[in-house]
């Protein structure tokens, strides 16, 4: 009889529950697609501070390569700076790999072409496109870091000489030379466009330093938090004694704090739109309370306790809160993807367990939406029967 | 046999007006007993007291050996649900449920919900075939009559009838009258108020009451 009663009810009251019902969805909806997101936006916030490429260096302790990492630091060979790439590249791979996107050494030479200094970097190209995401390329990346043939060049050195992919470069360092091929033109809108990209074994060869496993950094880019990041530099920092393993702080802390305020605005917005869901229920519950005192008051004379009377208005609202968080759940996958779309230019992933929070929100909300009801206790049913 | 109602020195205030001025009077089991009177002189007033829906200033009204003024709320919800059952003037039907579903309420609200016992009533009254019907596609009689068998499904020891055909037209009335003389002879106590004179001698015996007091002495009608 309850749920005759509960069904009967609604149904009697249809048009102010539909009104409370699209509040419910409404706020349902937003807050889903909010709640998809604050649990999200770490992810996407990473992705996207990744496409600002490495946030890791390793080089010598002491070297200043650590704090410009993408400037040639002194003439070689016999560099200060200089470091023996084996046993770091070692120690990186048995470090865990699953959060690595990218890692390369580097090692700087300023060769001629042409008799024009030119600053060329030794490294693995196979790895440039996953360090350096927002570059933009004419031509083609190349995918092996054993190829000694090729190199990439930036857009001013293209200018300077006038070449294009295809064209055959010859570089020299001292009584050294090396010939390579433009594989590609990339323009990255810093002082790496007027850098030559070799592979590392090219600059090596070139340079003579000893042993032919010198280089003087290691560039990464590690997938995860700044504080995720912050561990791993710290574990890789105590496996490497005698070198500088750390963040490149500008990013770390910008990502940081971006997410930080990113999820106290969601926060904020949560609450005020719980706030004003719990308001519109409110206000729709005070008008049933209204039309419903006759109804009550009959419920009473009958002999109908007042547990009983409000458990049935409860369980109502308790319906409406559930339906609506239900309905506005999937809503707010909907607005969610879009909002990732415009916001993220990504896709965001609706999580399951967004669902029975957003749908016990929604029944709480309507609950606190429902303190008008209380006034149906006070009802005297024989004031309602008098007509009063 | 200790009478089933007993009214004692019974006095009812609203702020200044006395609505009850003392009244005492007894009922035996199984009595039609109609209560007269005109306008204010505190009819209702004595049924809802008797119907627990309001209590005395002052005085005693026992139905069934309990003392309605000595309840709690509590008390007095679980006093309404099992010993009265009440026909109102203006029927009271929830609105949005059927005339079963209303018949049914009342059984929820006392214990537990047999629909076939209260389809049976509703045959009882003449409405096996509305059963269905909301009260906004009854008429007024019907409604009367879907009220009369939603007091009587719990099998109360007291009925109360605030003016049941006063808002009903000559024939309807007469169907309703019809059932309370039904029920009367089946040996349900009936205490009815009403206004006409001609209804009233249907009654086994007349309280008639004016400002709050007994008017006269309870009269044998028949």
């Amino acid at each position: 009889m309850f749920l005759r009663l509960l069904w009967r009810s609604m149904r009697g009251s249809r048009g102010r529950m539909a009104v409370a019902l699209l509040a419910v969805i409404s706020g349902a909806t937003v807050i889903s697609a909010l709640l998809d997101l604050e649990f999200d936006i770490e992810r996407q916030l990473t992705q996207e501070f990744r496409l600002l490429g490495a946030n890791v260096v390793i080089s010598r302790a002491g070297s200043a390569q650590a704090l410009a990492p993408w400037q040639p630091s002194s003439e070689i060979p016999g560099s200060p700076s200089l470091m023996d790439q084996v046993p770091v590249l070692a120690q990186i791979e048995r470090m865990p790999t699953k959060d690595v996107v990218a890692l390369a050494p580097l090692l700087y030479i300023v060769a001629h072409i042409r008799d024009t200094p030119v600053v060329v970097a030794g490294t693995w190209l196979d790895q440039t496109r996953g360090l350096n995401p927002t570059w933009k390329i004419e031509g083609h990346w190349v995918s092996s870091r054993d190829e000694e043939a090729e190199c990439l060049i930036g857009r001013q050195v293209a200018r300077q000489f006038s070449v294009a992919p295809g064209t055959l470069l010859e570089m020299h360092y001292r009584e050294r030379s090396a010939q390579v091929r433009v594989a590609g033109v990339f323009d990255a809108g810093g002082t790496e466009d007027s850098q030559i990209f070799v592979n590392l074994p090219v600059v090596q060869k070139l340079a003579q330093t000893s042993g032919d496993n010198q280089i003087e950094v290691v560039l990464m880019s590690i997938r995860g938090t700044s504080t995720a990041i912050g561990r791993y530099t710290q574990q890789l920092a105590a496996a490497l004694p005698g070198y500088a393993v750390r963040p490149i702080q500008a990013v770390s802390r910008a990502e940081g704090n971006l997410l930080d305020r990113t999820r106290l605005l969601i926060a904020l917005m949560v609450v005020l739109i719980l706030v004003l869901t719990a308001l519109c229920v409110l206000a729709t519950m005070a008008a049933l309370a209204m039309e419903r005192r006759k109804d009550v008051g009959l419920m009473k004379a009958l002999g109908g306790s007042i547990s009983r009377i409000v458990a049935l208005f409860l369980a109502e609202v308790g319906t409406l809160g559930a339906a609506g968080g239900l309905i506005g759940s999937i809503g707010g996958i909907v607005l969610a993807r879009w909002m990732g779309h415009r916001v993220f230019n990504a896709s965001v992933n609706a999580r399951w367990d967004v669902f029975p929070l957003t749908i016990a929100l929604m029944v709480g909300v309507a609950l606190a939406g429902a303190l008008p009801l209380r006034l149906l206790g006070k009802v005297k049913p024989a004031v309602i029967l008098r007509g009063e | 046999m200790a009478p089933l109602v007993e009214i004692e020195n019974l006095r009812k205030e609203f702020g200044n007006v006395r609505a009850l001025d003392g009244v005492s009077f007894r009922v035996e089991a199984g009595e039609w007993i109609a209560i007269m009177g005109p306008s204010g002189s505190g009819k209702t007033t004595l049924i809802n007291i008797l119907g627990g829906l309001d209590t005395p200033t002052s005085g005693r009204a026992i139905v069934d050996g309990i003392d309605v003024a000595r309840l709690d709320e509590g008390g007095l919800t679980r006093f309404r649900a099992e010993k009265i059952g009440f026909v109102f003037q203006q029927f009271y039907l929830v609105p949005y449920l059927t005339a079963l579903e209303n018949v049914m309420l009342a059984q929820y609200f006392h214990s537990t919900t047999d629909e076939q016992e209260a389809r049976i009533e509703l045959e009882r009254v003449g409405l096996s075939d509305r059963v269905d019907h909301l009260p906004g596609e009854l008429s007024g009689g019907e409604q009367q009559r879907v009220a009369v068998a939603r007091a009587l499904i719990n099998q109360p020891k007291l009925i109360l009838a605030d003016e049941p055909t006063g808002n009903l037209d000559e024939a309807n009335e007469q169907i309703v009258l019809r059932l309370l003389g039904e029920l009367h002879a089946e040996g349900h106590t009936i205490l009815m108020v009403t206004h006409a004179p001609e209804i009233g001698q249907l009654a086994d015996r007349r309280i008639d009451l004016a400002h709050g007091r007994l008017a006269r002495s309870p009269t044998v009608s028949r």
